[in-house]
Order: C-alpha cells, then sequence, then structure tokens
C-alpha cells in the first residue's frame, strides 16, 4: 500500500487505538500514540520518495496527496518532533484523566498536519486543516474552562481562517474547474486583478491566523499557555509552522505568478505582511517582557519569533526565504525545547509563576542545560543554530534595502534579550528558597526529548549545512531558482565568509579550557557555596533595599513602553464581540413567545407578498 | 401482495387505528406494532429503490382505478422515494429509540404510538402522493398528530407550545386549501402533472396570487421567516423522540411541498430569487437567535429553523448541482439532527433545570450522550471529515459557479457563529465544572443502538460519501426534470382516462 495513505492511517488508527487502550489502562494510551508515530515516523524518513502520489476521487472531488522537497521540510519536522513530543507525553500526562481523550485528539492533529503536508489539491488540505483546528481545540480546553473563553476565541478565529480557505476554494473550482494547488499557481497570473487579491487575502488570513500575526493573533498567548505543556510544544512549534508552510506556498509560488501591474499590487500586499511581521515581533516581545508566568511569556515569544518568520518570507528574495524557513525549523526546536522546560518544572515544582520559582539550577542541572541551549538560540547568540538563521535574516534585509524593518528587527531582538534573560533567571537562577528544596529532577523519558533536542540545536549551529541542504531543494522546488550553500560556511553579499565550525570549535576550546581550569585544576582552592545572595557582604540590608529581583522584574522597562501598550488587541476584538452579542439579544426578540404575535407576522407576511408580488415574482 | 407505495399509507394507519385492539389482547403488542410496521416499510424502501434505480422510472399506482382528475396517484420516483426513505428509516430508529423512552405507562404509550403511526402516514402521504388535494389531506393528518404529540407531556409547557403550533398551523392549512381551491377553479384539475401542464393558461396576476398563498401556507410548515414563530416551542417543549421526528419527517414533508409546488407546479422564475432571499434570512435570524439560547433543546430548534433556511437558500440557486447539494443537506440534517435530538434529550432529561449552565461537567457521567452530542455538533457545523462538510461543500460550490460569492461569504459568517454556539456547549458538557445532582436517567438500550446506528452513517457519508451521491444525483435529476415528471405520471393516468 502506498506509504503516504499508510502513514495517515496509522496515525489515525494509533490515536482510535489509544483512546479505546485508556480503558484498560492509562499507561496504554500513551504507548500506542508513541509507538504509532514512530512507526509514521519511521515509514516517513525511510519509505518515501518524491514520485510517490495518491490519487482518488471522493464524493465527487479529485484529491492528490503526494510528497515534494518543499513539504518534505515540514514533513520532517513535524514526524520527529512529535516523536519527542510523544515521548516526553508519555511521562508527562502520568497521573491525569482522560488520557484517552488527549491521546487521541493528539494523535489527530499530527495525523491532519501529516495530511497538510502531503496534500497537492487544496480540498484535502481543508479537511485536513479543519480536523487539525477541532482536534487543537479539544486539547486547548483540557485543562478546563477559563473565563477569558479561551477556547472559544481560538475556535472562531482558526474558523475564519478556514472558512476564508473554503471561500477562495469555492472560487478556485468555478473559475478554474480544479483545486489543484498546482493548478492554482500556473492559472494564477491569468486571474482578473481583484480577484487575485481576493485569493491572495484570503489564503494570507487562513495561514496568518494560525501563524499568529498581527492582528489575528489574540487567540494565540491564552491558548498556548492553558494547554498541556506536552501538547504546546506541539502547538506552537508545529501547527503554527502549517500557517508558515501555507504562506510559503501562497508568497514565493503563487504572488510571483502576477504579472505587470498586478505584480505590484502582489508586491504591496507582500510589504503589508513583512511590516505587520515586523510589529508582531516587536509588540509581542514587549508583552512577553512584561509577564511574570513562564508559559505566557513562552507564548509571546513564539508570537515574536513567529513574526520574524512571516517577515522574511514576505520579503521574498532567496536569502530572505531561506532565513525564514531555516528559522522556522530552529523556532521549532528551540521553542518546543521550552515549552517542554516549562512542562517539566510545572511537574516538578508545580508552577510556573516567576515570582515564585528560584534557583532550580541545582535541583533540574539536566533541565537548565535545555533551557540554556535553547534560550541562546532564541536569542541568537553563536555558536547555536539561532544564531545562523538571524545572521542571515538581517543581511537579506539589509541587502535588499528594508533598512525600516532592520531596524524594527533589531528592536525586538535586543528587547527579546531581557525575557530570555528573565526566563532562566526566574526559573532557575537567584537565590535557593525553601520551598524549592525538594524539587527533582524530571524523569528520564521527559529529559532525553529535551537534551536530544538541545543537542540538535548545537549541531546545527556548527553544521547548518545540513539543514541548508533541504532548504534549498524545497526552495527550488517552489521556484526560486538555484541556491547555492555550503555546509559550514556563510558567505554574504561583500564576500566575507562566517566559519560557523571554526566560530562552534573555539567557543568549546574555551569552555573546556576555563572547565579545567576552574573545576579540575584548582579544585582544592575552590569551595561550593549555596546560590544565596552574598551581596551584602556582612552589613545588614536596610527595608527599602530590593534584595532579589523576582517581582516587577522589568518595572523600569515597563514604564517605559506603557504609552504602547495602552490598548490591546484582545480589547477590542472583546467590544466587537459584545456589540454582536446585543445584536443577537434583539434579534432574538423576535420570537416573543406570544402565539397572537407570531400570528400577525404570518398575516403581515402575506399582505407584504400580495403587495408587491409583482415585484417580488416577475 | 405486490409491493406498492400504498403500503406506506395503509399501513401504518391501519396499524394507528388497530392498536387500541391490540392493547386489549396484550399491552407489549402496542409497543411491538409500530415497529413491525416501520420494518416492514422500510424493507418495502430498498426493494421500490432498487426498482427505481435499475429501471429508471417510477413507480407509480393509481388508487383504485379512479381516474383523473379526481383519481389519486402516488408517485415513488427517484427524488420522492429517496425522501420517503429517508422517513422510514428514521421513524424506525426513533422507534427504537423511543420504545421505552421514561417508561411511560401503558395508557400514554398507546396514545403516543398512534400518533406516532399517524404522522409517519402523513409525512410519507405528503411525499409520495401526486394529487395536490391528498397533499392537503395528508398534511391535516401529520399536523393532528404533530400538535397532539407537542403537547404531549400534559404539562404547562407543552400545552402552550401546541396551542402555538396548532394556531399558526391552521394558518397554514386555511392559505393552502384556498390555494388549492383558485387553482382548481383554474385548472379543473386536482393531479399535479396535470396541474404543471396546464399551468400556462393560467392568467398571471391568478398565478402569482395563489403561489403567493401557497408560499404562505407551505412557509410555515417549511420553517420559513417570518413564519416559524411556532417551531422553537414545538421542538423544545415537546418530548425528546417529537423533537427528532419534527426534523426528520415533519419538516421535510414542509419543504418537500413547498419545493414541489415552486418548481413542478409553477413556472415562474421569480420564485427561485425569492426562496434564495427567504432562506438568507431565516438563516441569519434563527442562526443568530440561537446564539443566545440557555436552552439546549431551543437553542437545537432554531438551528434546525437555520438549516431548513440553508436548504431554501440552496434549493433557491436552482442548478443541478445546488439541488443536489439541498437534498444532500436534507439528508445530513435529518440523520444528525435526529442525532442531536436524542443525545440532548437524554442530556436534557438529566439536568432538573433544562439550562446548559447546569450541564457542565456532565460529560463524566454520561460519555457516550455527550460523544454522540459531540459528534453531531461536529457534523452539523460542517467540519471535515464527517457527514455535514459535503453537503455544505457542494452548496457552496453551486453558488460559487453561479457567482454568487456574497452569498458564500454570508454563510460561511453565519457558520462561524454555529461553530460558536455549538462548540460552547460542547466545550461545557466535557470540561466544565460539574454540579452536584443526583438526577441520573440512563439512556435505554434501543437508545443506544438508534444512536450508534445515526453515528455509524454520519462517520460513513462523511468518509466515504459516494455510498449515497448516486441516489441523491438520481433524486436531483429527477426533480429538475419537470417534463420528465409529466410524462411519466400522466400516461398511467390517461390511459386510465382513456379506459
Amino acid at each position: 500500500m502506498n506509504n503516504i495513505v499508510l502513514i495517515i492511517l496509522i496515525l489515525l488508527g494509533g490515536g482510535i487505538l489509544s483512546y479505546i487502550l485508556n480503558k484498560v489502562t492509562p499507561l496504554f494510551a500513551g504507548l500506542t500514540a508513541f509507538a504509532a508515530t514512530a512507526v509514521a515516523a519511521v515509514l516517513f524518513f525511510t519509505g518515501l520518495s518524491a514520485n510517490d502520489s495518491f490519487e482518488f476521487t471522493l464524493g465527487g472531488m479529485q484529491l492528490s496527496w503526494g510528497i515534494n522537497a518543499y513539504s518534505w521540510i515540514f514533513g520532517a519536522m513535524v514526524m520527529a518532533f512529535a516523536f519527542l513530543a510523544l515521548l516526553y507525553s508519555m511521562s508527562y500526562m502520568k497521573g491525569k484523566d482522560r488520557l484517552g481523550y488527549f491521546y487521541l485528539n493528539y494523535s489527530l492533529s499530527v495525523m491532519a498536519m501529516m495530511g497538510i503536508i502531503f496534500s497537492r489539491d487544496f480540498i484535502s488540505l481543508f479537511i485536513f486543516w479543519e480536523i487539525m483546528t477541532w482536534s487543537s481545540f479539544l486539547i486547548v480546553v483540557y485543562q478546563g474552562l477559563s473565563e477569558g473563553r479561551v477556547g472559544i476565541k481560538y475556535m472562531i478565529f482558526s474558523a475564519i481562517g478556514g472558512y476564508a480557505m473554503l471561500l477562495s476554494i469555492v472560487f478556485m473550482k468555478a473559475e478554474m474547474g480544479s483545486v489543484l494547488i498546482s493548478d492554482l499557481i500556473a492559472n494564477f497570473g491569468s486571474f482578473s486583478s481583484g480577484n487575485q487579491t481576493m485569493v491572495g487575502i484570503l489564503l494570507l488570513i487562513t495561514f496568518g491566523v494560525k501563524a499568529a500575526v498581527m492582528p489575528l493573533h489574540v487567540w494565540a498567548p491564552r491558548a498556548y499557555a492553558d494547554s498541556p505543556m506536552s501538547y504546546t510544544s506541539v502547538f506552537s512549534g508545529l501547527l503554527s509552522k502549517m500557517g508558515i508552510f501555507g504562506m510559503g506556498i501562497m508568497l514565493v509560488s503563487v504572488f510571483t505568478q502576477s504579472k505587470g501591474f498586478d505584480a505590484v499590487n502582489m508586491y504591496l500586499i507582500s510589504s503589508v505582511l513583512a511590516w505587520m511581521g515586523a510589529i508582531t515581533g516587536v509588540m509581542a516581545t514587549f508583552y512577553a517582557i512584561i509577564q511574570t508566568d513562564a508559559k505566557r511569556l513562552l507564548a509571546y515569544s513564539s508570537i515574536g519569533q513567529l513574526g520574524y518568520i512571516v517577515m522574511g518570507l514576505a520579503i521574498g528574495t532567496k536569502l530572505s526565504v531561506m532565513a525564514a524557513l531555516f528559522l522556522a525549523v530552529v523556532h521549532t526546536i528551540f521553542k518546543g525545547t521550552l515549552f517542554l522546560v516549562v512542562g517539566a518544572v510545572e511537574r516538578q515544582a508545580g508552577t510556573t509563576d516567576m515570582t515564585k520559582l528560584t534557583a532550580l539550577i541545582r535541583r533540574m542541572p539536566l533541565t537548565f542545560v535545555a533551557a540554556l541551549m535553547s534560550i541562546i538560540a532564541l536569542a541568537g547568540i553563536p555558536p547555536l543554530a539561532g544564531f545562523v538563521g538571524k545572521w542571515m535574516l538581517y543581511e537579506s534585509m539589509i541587502v535588499s534595502d528594508h533598512y525600516f524593518l532592520v531596524i524594527m528587527a533589531f528592536l525586538s531582538s535586543t528587547a527579546a534579550f531581557l525575557y530570555s534573560y528573565r526566563f532562566l533567571f526566574g526559573i532557575f537562577l537567584g537565590q535557593e528558597e525553601p520551598e524549592t528544596k525538594d524539587v527533582k529532577e524530571a524523569p528520564a523519558l521527559m529529559v532525553i526529548p529535551m537534551m536530544l533536542l538541545a543537542g540538535l540545536l548545537f549541531f546545527l549551529g556548527a553544521f547548518p549545512g545540513y539543514l541548508f541542504e533541504p532548504i534549498a531543494n524545497g526552495m527550488e522546488y517552489l521556484g526560486m531558482g538555484h541556491i547555492g550553500w555550503n555546509a559550514t560556511v556563510l558567505s554574504n553579499g561583500w564576500g566575507d565568509h562566517l566559519d560557523t565550525l571554526a566560530v562552534v570549535n573555539s567557543i568549546v576550546i574555551i569552555f573546556v579550557v576555563v572547565f579545567i581550569f576552574l573545576g579540575l585544576k584548582n579544585r582544592k582552592k575552590t569551595r561550593y557555596v549555596t546560590t544565596k545572595d552574598v551581596h551584602t557582604s556582612g552589613e545588614i540590608p536596610t527595608e527599602n533595599e530590593n534584595l532579589t529581583y523576582a517581582v516587577d522584574f522589568y518595572k523600569p522597562f515597563e514604564r517605559a513602553i506603557d504609552p504602547v501598550m495602552k490598548r490591546k488587541m484582545d480589547f477590542y476584538y472583546n467590544r466587537l464581540g459584545e456589540g454582536l452579542e446585543s445584536f443577537f439579544n434583539f434579534l432574538r426578540r423576535i420570537y416573543t413567545g406570544n402565539g397572537q404575535t407570531y400570528a400577525i407576522y404570518v398575516i403581515i407576511f402575506l399582505v407584504i407578498l400580495i403587495i408587491f408580488s409583482k415585484q417580488i415574482f416577475i | 401482495m405486490v409491493i406498492s407505495p400504498v403500503h406506506y399509507i395503509a399501513l401504518p394507519l391501519l396499524a394507528a387505528f388497530l392498536i387500541p385492539l391490540f392493547a386489549k389482547i396484550n399491552k407489549e403488542l402496542v409497543r411491538i406494532i409500530p415497529g413491525l410496521v416501520l420494518a416492514y416499510l422500510s424493507a418495502v424502501s430498498i426493494v421500490l429503490m432498487q426498482k427505481v434505480v435499475n429501471t429508471g422510472q417510477p413507480v407509480i399506482e393509481t388508487l383504485a382505478g379512479w381516474q383523473a382528475p379526481w383519481g389519486i396517484n402516488l408517485v415513488f420516483s427517484a427524488f420522492t422515494g429517496f425522501l420517503a426513505t429517508l422517513m422510514t428509516f428514521m421513524a424506525l430508529l426513533i422507534w427504537i429509540y423511543s420504545y421505552r423512552f421514561k417508561k411511560i405507562d401503558s395508557e400514554p404509550a398507546m396514545k403516543y404510538y398512534i400518533l406516532f403511526m399517524m404522522l409517519v402516514t402523513g409525512s410519507t402521504g405528503i411525499v409520495l402522493t401526486g394529487d395536490i388535494f391528498n397533499m392537503f389531506v395528508f398534511m391535516e393528518i401529520t399536523a393532528i398528530a404533530a400538535y397532539s404529540l407537542t403537547a404531549f407531556y400534559r404539562d404547562r409547557d407543552g400545552a402552550e407550545a401546541g396551542f402555538k403550533y396548532l394556531l399558526i398551523g391552521s394558518f397554514a392549512s386555511a392559505f393552502v386549501l384556498l390555494a388549492i381551491l383558485l387553482l382548481y377553479t383554474q385548472v379543473g384539475t386536482l393531479n399535479m402533472a396535470q396541474i404543471a401542464e396546464r399551468m400556462h393558461t393560467v392568467p398571471t396576476g391568478m398565478k402569482i396570487t395563489i403561489l403567493v398563498l401557497f408560499v404562505t401556507g407551505l412557509g410555515i410548515e417549511a420553517e420559513m421567516f417570518p413564519l416559524n414563530g411556532w417551531a422553537p416551542d414545538a421542538y423544545s417543549q415537546s418530548p425528546g423522540p417529537v423533537g427528532a421526528t419534527f426534523a426528520a419527517l415533519v419538516v421535510k414533508a414542509g419543504v418537500y411541498s413547498l419545493i414541489r409546488v415552486i418548481f413542478t407546479l409553477f413556472d415562474i422564475h421569480g420564485a427561485f430569487d425569492f426562496l434564495v432571499i427567504m432562506g438568507i434570512i431565516t438563516l441569519v435570524i434563527s442562526e443568530f437567535a440561537a446564539m443566545k439560547q440557555t436552552n439546549l433543546k431551543r437553542m437545537l430548534a432554531y438551528s434546525s429553523i437555520g438549516q431548513m433556511g440553508f436548504v431554501l437558500i440552496a434549493f433557491g440557486i436552482g442548478t443541478k448541482e445546488a439541488v443536489f447539494g439541498a437534498l444532500f443537506l436534507m439528508f445530513n440534517h435529518a440523520v444528525i439532527k435526529g442525532l442531536l435530538f436524542m443525545s440532548g434529550s437524554y442530556l436534557v432529561y438529566n439536568t432538573p433545570s433544562k439550562d446548559i449552565k447546569d450541564m457542565a461537567g456532565i460529560g463524566r457521567k454520561f460519555p457516550f450522550m455527550t460523544f454522540f452530542f459531540a459528534l453531531g455538533a461536529f457534523a452539523i457545523v460542517g467540519l471535515p471529515p464527517f457527514a455535514g462538510f459535503w453537503s455544505k461543500l457542494y452548496i457552496l460550490l453551486a453558488a460559487a459557479d453561479e457567482a454568487m460569492l456574497g452569498l458564500v461569504a454570508i454563510i460561511l459568517m453565519v457558520s462561524i457563529v454555529e461553530i460558536v454556539y455549538y462548540f460552547r456547549v460542547v466545550a461545557k458538557l466535557y470540561w466544565g465544572k460539574p454540579t452536584d445532582n443526583e438526577v441520573y436517567h440512563k439512556p435505554t438500550f434501543g437508545g443506544y443502538i438508534s444512536m450508534t446506528i445515526l453515528a455509524g452513517v454520519i462517520l460513513l457519508v462523511g468518509f466515504y460519501p459516494d455510498v449515497i451521491t448516486g441516489f441523491i444525483d438520481r433524486a436531483a435529476d429527477t426533480l429538475l426534470d419537470k417534463g420528465e415528471y409529466i410524462s411519466n405520471v400522466l400516461p398511467k393516468v390517461q390511459e386510465l382516462v382513456n379506459m
């Protein structure tokens, strides 16, 4: 049987099986889901070739599935990460109830993502997109309903996105007679100007909702924070990349088909999108800085990083798209790891509130190492992979003369240092407190995926070429022409080189030397101290001296950016929702409940029809 | 005994009147006889559908050999047969569901089954008949049964709902009767095929007036806005299986009669646009009203009205694909709404205050009911991979083909509203904080069976819609081809006239 179909069926079957087996014992539920993902991953990495395709007719629609160089990148990401996240999940979810429901929806999400990746036609894409939406909704509400109506907000935005796609699908079918993605690419140039804009904007809305671009992002912070962490890693790491997947196709393949005046239109839309990405990056980063809960901080940070990626895609040069896709993969790795870390902390220490956590570095050293690697990658510091991506992105923006965007990107990157440090300090560093004395390291099943992912970040920082190759192939498939790459050397337009291997080697050597010097050589002279603040040097601190900086960490910064943060987008959406609700209430009163009123409605209807019958019916 | 469409009418009616006699023999027979009748009718449906599909000709039965224009004939074509089959199967499933619903003692049970049988007679009669006055007669039979079933629980709510239904329903009967009378004076026949043939001889002013009367009268039954005030009360304040019956049988018959009048009898093209506009208004207002409902069954009622508005839109668009989508939607709606009412009434039954707020967390005690309800909710909103998705897709494609993109946008926006209020309930059912109530009525075994069958159908059609698209395709063809209808029915009738 066709491997593509097999992968989808295995994931679907795994989900259903784990739901059923949950009645036997909860252990089986996680195990089945994990096993199904493992088998699917193996099949994906070993059994697929570019010629695999699966076509069938369902309900009169021609559906077509296949794999190409571009979708392979995303497929690999999904399969590898889902595998690790499910491994982590087996131990994270221990003791929680309704595991069958959880794993069923988890597997359905993963299956839907693979389906999206395999889709060659828009109807399959829509079907899988909606399955992904409702299965993730069911998990968002897993931890209980919250006051902000998080789940419903998520559903509304995803539905808006999904139905925007459906609107463009029916339009495409009426206009072209086909819903194949390749046909859209081929015929896009021949659409009328208004139609091009309409289809373009509708599909960008669809993918933009998932990629949490402002102003469609309001569902994301709470939805990411309120789901169980083992799912949020997939949610933020993979589901959002489905939006990037679609945007890549739209921006690189479809929009470039416009000619003449329409091309200017499309370029305008892309520029607007790039700016929205930049604004998202800046604003989300600011919001992340003022958070006190680690989960929300990471959620906002996700939105910000996605803003970068969207910006890179929207600019559209070879280097920027390469940078964006590289950053997308790296973001999945480090953001996923960070959410896994937060999950581990939550499980072991009981809370993720950074004003309450301190000094877990001694208690959870391995978790700390994973978090450290991920934060370094997030901030874009060499020698890890994030640096490579950010470097390429900045360079692409400078080379293509988008100076203002560079300024926004720098601003948001620098601000990202603030929350990166806050995250590390708030959870792992600082003074030891008695409440966190008994926290133990996370179980092995949780630590292994985190360390593997951290190691991957290190590896990609040294040898980015291993990621360049599939991305370059993918971009060629999208139509960008041949892109040169090199295993360890980044070169820029001015002829300078950056040998990442040299950077990594030098850092490793320095690290080893210092470690030997401090740790081993001077062992007798070094003394281990507790992580208590020792800066007062024996003097008694006065009342108004701040000894630890857990609460109000960035108060001056908050004061500085307060004017910018006055109104959240969320506020406006809530107002809109309330306005609609009162309108609905008004409409509801048409049904007064009084039988005689209904009788009068009938008579009025009849009278109106008779009076205006000629106008209505002829 | 030759298998013929007459059985649809004769057997349930006979059973309805004989049930009191059987009750004297054995109380259980009261419950069993309807089941036997419905099972037999389901078998008849399958046989007749096979015949229609194989020969491509409708099965026509002239009753007692009386000649047109006074004789009655029954037409089991691909279209009417499809609807009749759907109704019969749904009635069978509802019978299974209500076999021991609430363990009603024997006397009310007898009344329930008598009325149920009469309702089945009436609904299938409306769909199968080829004579317009006969259709009116069956409308009345259905109406009587429906009014009484609405008020079945002898409490204030039921009586109020029944009264409103009776009030508005009598308008419907009056207007339809008036329209039939006027029509008869113009064309001199009551046979639908002959009316269709002779319609062009009627002067336009008269034609339009008659159409207006028909639209108003039949629109009441088809739950068009603003004629559907009776519907929320009737659905929500009647017993659960009765609500399902209304959704699956009565309203389908109402829409059928409206469609038959507009598509086959009359030849006024403005009527189609009228249907689209009224459908849009119905859809929008009822879905928006549904958002603010706190009573689960009332919410389902508004949703039902909205779906019927959607069906009217699809019929109004009028192309082959649109009619195909409309029929598919009618099928889906009957199945899914049936499932929703069935599971919903158990959820409501176990909540003393009948309020959605108090149903929070009920998913723990009743996992199956909640699962069925959630499945129904996902399906009716039109999410893949469930059945409702395909019907929505086809209708939207048909609208796009007619360049009605604004209509598509309106429908999708309303769908978002639908998603909100259904998913609100589903999330609350599964994950809300449970309130303490000691009420615990387990569903009956029959209830589980019928709900499982319906859920299975939803999943099957969702994953593989080709199972029924063949039938629906033929049904759509038959509906649209007025000439075929006339030529199929009339020779049979004419040969009797010539005899």
